[in-house]
């Protein structure tokens, strides 16, 4: 659903509103009458306002409460989307050793709470089980160049690392979330060819490839790339939930809409890109994108006009801005109020191979849930794709904004109320809600 | 970027005007062909400044077509030209057009060294790999024995990290030139880039011999060399016969691989000259820096022997005291020197009272500092009060240090006066002096802190504990100070933190186990759980500096060292990135 659609459909949006609003007030009178005698702790709010010292690790300790098979509420735009949690001693410890402010509320205090968030655009959505977590990144790599690695390795959150052979023998139906890097699925390593082709590194990434296109009966690196794609466009269709950042956005929905049409560099697969490439891509089976123009030049690092930065490309590069968060109703639209929960709404952007996306590109019914004033690109996009759904989040580390091949890691401890970082959490714990029949 | 478009622009203008003389002929046969030339090239400066790449391309090429007419060719501006194409055309993505472009220019001008090299540039930047080898041969047989060719495609190699395709470019280059000369530096490099540390510090060696400037590039090279690598270039830059540059770029490579003393050595044995005094100078004035004091003296002391200066004995007694050596500072000011009698004894008697006072030898220091009273006005005589009662401190003598005190500017020196009371167990003084002082030294710190919650105004055990400070007898303090935490009240803690710091590894952990087991809401446990915390660290029990620090975080929330705390335990975790001194592994 676009931003122009969710307006349009304000004034229903308002009744069901007033009506949950009366409906908990009753229930929350009822509530305090049963429980005024008991005043002592009986939940644990994790606060992700301001008055949060580590907005990060807030996000694992919700993860352990549901990893021990205890309830979670996520209160959506309540206090920048807090956390509610039972007061568990294990839970008190994990957030006292990772910094994380709670505070203790009575039972009378979190009807109190409850009123107010019937009464306002908030809503209570229940976390049900810590979600099953799969990176899609070699598993001998340290967690160092990716963000999701990096903020879940600091949340304490807990992952598996699943590369190409596992994508390729249909292992992610074990996972529930899967998350995508800055990974080249148009198998042209990001055109890193010409400026790195005799890097250690490079060489060592290109052989491996390559042997594992050989081992799957692939002629070549695109060939592979494109089957792991289309693996993970089977996961999302089945039901899975998938985030992507950085370059495996674009290069992903352009490797599943050029299933049937060579778009690669001779330098990866040995024969130029076909002349009409633009025009035999088959953009229904693509996630998020429709129309873009494929990149045939070998010496320009960019792989379409998807992305609306260009950082690789000299002539065509634009600076970095900000970007806003839009608001949607929480009782409407849970899922995108979720994967806005923050407690900053303008967020300073950073560069990736994509940074942003192009709104002329962008599929009609795709949700865009970021974008710079302004400015004819999205950084932040969500849509629903067979059963399942995506999040593309563009860009490559948000407390790095100009990362570049070689630099120093990012040490989030020194970042602990990262909004950027925090985008990526909330879609961690996105999986984890209940469902709930979709209201628009 | 502007400056560097305007840096471009006026260049340009100044080869444009310098053109304008040196053909002067050609302007008087196609005058019209070279203004137009000039605003062309104005022209295609101007786009690309304001970002019109595609406009500047055009006219760069105008400039170029022009530069090129028969009979009135122009180095200057096919070279401002083909340099101008290079840089729209990259930026506009569009870097493999340079090519047809440069072929032709090289065709026309076969030595022409700028066209030659961008050729190869581009070729190789582009990956035609084969069609950059052929260029290179061309240029090779047009250059004759000109080196350029060689050392421009080796050095392009080398920047794409092919570092076997340059050895071998280099080696022809050795075989059809002749080995080091004009490519010793690539040579080098290219050693480097394959970890051959022993041939690299070879080549840098001979290159240096004609090409001293390459010192800087050989010490930023062979500073990678791994350690287990470093012997060699130890023997190749020592080997006979002994000169002063391998030698000084040994001294600073030793330096750099935290080695200070081979670096002297290294530099201590090259023959005396001008050239090596000012080494052994500047080496000195490092070593200071690094408070190397050791190799300082020695470097100071060897050019005192030379120039015999008044400032070289002082820097050497100076840096000898400094390490420690006392009785090397003494035997250094002893020697004879230039100067009178009156400066020698401002410069030198002040290092001389304190070497004694180290050595505890404060009734010699005051027979020399009366003996030298004559040759010292009032100014020089105060400042020498000073180190003389450092000296009787040192001797555990009190009522001497305070008579020496007496009559001089350290009567009105809180900090003097408050350890002296402090010294004689007067707490109160002590207290009231102690707390105006003009320093913020690390042991006034701990001496303030256990004032303030001393709750008696006389201990002479407390004075005495601090007086074994002083004395430099840390075992003979620490034991003071647990003797008296029984009877010191609040100030406890303190006391036996500050023993703990004295203390070895047991008998450091025994005394912060007690501090956290019997005064748990004191400013010293948290203290005392991140010391062993970290203690434990260092001797890898991970489970017990795990322990300490969750104890710290959980039972001290509020404490200003919870954040130390959490990041060394997210370190020891994995759970954010390596330091730069790296961490333990989980």
């Amino acid at each position: 659903m676009s931003a122009a659609g969710y307006i349009a459909r304000m004034p229903s949006r308002t009744r069901i509103a007033a009506s949950s609003r009366l409906l908990a007030v009753i229930l929350l009178a009822v509530l305090a009458l049963t429980t005024a005698r008991t005043s002592k702790a009986q939940s644990m709010l994790l606060p992700m306002d301001d008055s949060q010292r580590n907005h990060l690790k807030a996000y694992g300790v919700t993860y352990l409460a549901l990893k021990n098979g205890q309830k979670a509420e996520w209160m959506l735009n309540y206090r920048g989307g807090s956390f509610l949690l039972p007061d568990a001693p294990e839970l008190r410890r994990r957030a006292a050793l990772d910094g994380v402010s709670i505070e203790l509320l009575t039972d009378a205090a979190v009807a109190s709470m409850r009123a107010e968030v019937a009464g306002g655009n908030m809503d209570a959505v229940v976390l049900e089980r810590a979600p099953k977590i799969a990176i899609y990144r070699p598993v001998d790599q340290p967690p160092w160049d990716d963000a999701v690695t990096l903020a879940l390795t600091y949340a304490g959150i807990e992952f598996t690392s699943v590369w190409d052979d596992a994508v390729m023998q249909g292992e992610l139906s074990k996972y529930d979330w899967v998350h995508l890097h800055h990974e080249d699925f148009t198998g042209q390593f990001n055109k890193l060819y010409l400026a790195y082709r005799d890097a250690p590194w490079f060489v060592a990434q290109r052989e491996r490839d390559m042997a594992m296109a050989k081992r799957f009966g692939k002629s070549d690196v695109p060939g592979l790339k494109k089957g792991v794609a289309d693996n993970i466009r089977g996961f999302v269709d089945r039901g899975g939930f998938l985030f992507a950042m950085c370059g495996a956005t674009e290069s992903l929905d352009l490797a599943i809409a050029a299933f049937a049409v060579d778009i690669a560099g001779p330098f990866s697969d040995g024969s130029p890109p076909a002349s009409d490439a633009d025009a035999r891509m088959d953009w229904t089976r693509a996630l998020a994108f429709s129309g873009a123009h494929v990149e045939p030049s070998p010496y320009i690092n960019a792989l379409s006009d998807i992305d609306g930065h260009q950082v690789n490309v000299p002539a065509r590069r634009q600076p970095l801005g900000t970007f806003t968060l839009f608001d949607f109703s929480a009782k409407l639209d849970p899922v995108a109020t979720m994967l806005v929960q923050n407690h900053r709404s303008v967020v300073p952007d950073y560069y990736g191979v994509t940074t942003s996306f192009n709104r002329a590109v962008i599929k009609p019914g795709v949700t865009m849930l970021a974008s710079e004033d302004g400015a004819p690109w999205s950084k932040y996009l969500h849509g629903d794709y067979g059963k399942g759904s995506w999040t593309f989040l563009g860009g490559h580390d948000p407390e790095d904004p100009q990362h570049a091949i070689g630099s120093a890691p990012t040490d989030l401890s020194l970042h602990p109320n990262s909004p950027g970082y925090r985008l990526i959490l909330n879609n961690v714990l996105f999986p984890a809600a209940k469902k709930k029949p979709r209201k628009t | 970027m502007p400056c560097a478009l305007v840096a471009r622009c006026a260049v340009a203008i100044a080869m444009v005007v310098a053109g304008t003389g040196v053909h002067a002929q050609s302007v008087v046969r196609f005058p019209s062909a070279r203004a137009d030339s000039a605003d062309a090239l104005g022209m295609a400066l101007d786009a690309e400044d304001k970002g019109n790449m595609k406009a500047a391309a055009l006219a760069y090429r105008e400039v170029l077509q022009r530069a090129l007419i028969p009979g009135n060719a122009d180095g200057d501006k096919v070279a401002l030209s083909l340099l101008g194409l290079e840089r729209v055309w990259a930026e506009l993505g569009m870097r493999d057009s340079i090519v047809p472009v440069v072929q032709r220019v090289v065709q026309l001008r076969p030595t022409d060294p700028v066209a030659r090299s961008m050729q190869l540039r581009a070729l190789v930047g582009i990956g035609r790999d084969d069609e950059a080898r052929l260029a290179f041969t061309a240029w090779r047989r047009a250059a004759g024995s000109d080196g350029a060719p060689f050392r421009e495609y080796a050095r392009l190699l080398l920047q794409q990290g092919r570092a076997q395709a340059a050895d071998s470019v280099l080696a022809e280059a050795g075989r059809l030139l002749g080995a080091g000369g004009a490519l010793s530096g690539e040579v080098a490099q290219l050693h480097v880039a394959l970890g051959r540390w022993q041939a690299a510090a070879v080549a840098f060696r001979d290159a240096l011999r004609d090409e001293p400037y390459l010192e800087t590039a050989a010490l930023f090279a062979l500073t990678r060399a791994p350690a287990a690598t470093r012997d060699s270039i130890r023997t190749v830059l020592l080997a006979d016969p002994v000169q002063l540059a391998p030698r000084r770029l040994l001294s600073t490579l030793e330096l750099a691989w935290g080695e200070p003393r081979r670096a002297w050595v290294a530099l201590s044995t090259v023959k005396a000259d001008d050239s090596t005094t000012a080494a052994w100078r500047a080496f000195g004035e490092r070593a200071e820096l690094a408070q190397s004091w050791l190799v300082a003296r020695d470097a100071w002391s060897a050019l005192f022997a030379q120039r015999r200066d008044l400032e070289s004995q002082q820097r050497a007694a100076q840096a000898a005291l400094n390490a420690g050596d006392a009785v090397g500072a003494l035997q250094l000011v002893a020697r004879a020197g230039p100067g009178s009698e009156t400066v020698r004894a401002r410069a030198l008697l002040p290092i001389e009272l304190s070497a004694l006072g180290e050595l505890g030898r404060a009734a010699e220091a005051q027979k020399r500092l009366d003996a030298s009273g004559a040759l010292l006005d009032e100014t020089a005589r105060t400042a020498m009060a000073r180190p003389l009662v450092s000296a009787y401190l040192r001797a555990g003598d009190v009522p001497r240090a305070k008579a020496a005190v007496r009559g001089t500017d350290l009567e009105d020196d809180d900090e003097t006066i408050g350890w002296l009371a402090l010294y004689e167990g007067d707490l109160a003084t002590a207290r009231k002096r102690l707390v105006r002082a003009a320093t913020q030294r690390g042991e006034l710190v701990d001496a303030l802190g256990i004032l303030a919650r001393a709750r008696v105004d006389q201990s002479p055990g407390l004075g005495a504990a601090f007086l074994a400070l002083a004395r430099r007898d840390s075992a003979g303090a620490a034991a003071r100070f647990i003797a008296l935490a029984d009877s010191v009240g609040p100030a406890a803690p303190a006391l036996l933190s500050l023993a703990a710091r004295l203390s070895s590894g047991t008998g450091a952990m025994v005394l912060w186990d007690r501090i956290v087991a019997t005064w748990p809401k004191s400013p010293e446990a948290p203290e005392a759980l991140l010391a062993s915390a970290r203690a434990l660290l260092k001797s890898g029990d991970l489970a017990g500096a795990t322990t300490r620090f969750e104890t710290l975080l959980l039972d001290y929330p509020t404490s200003a060292l919870t954040p130390q705390a959490r990041r060394e335990l997210e370190r020891m975790k994995g759970r954010v990135p390596p330091g730069p001194l790296g961490a333990v592994a989980p």
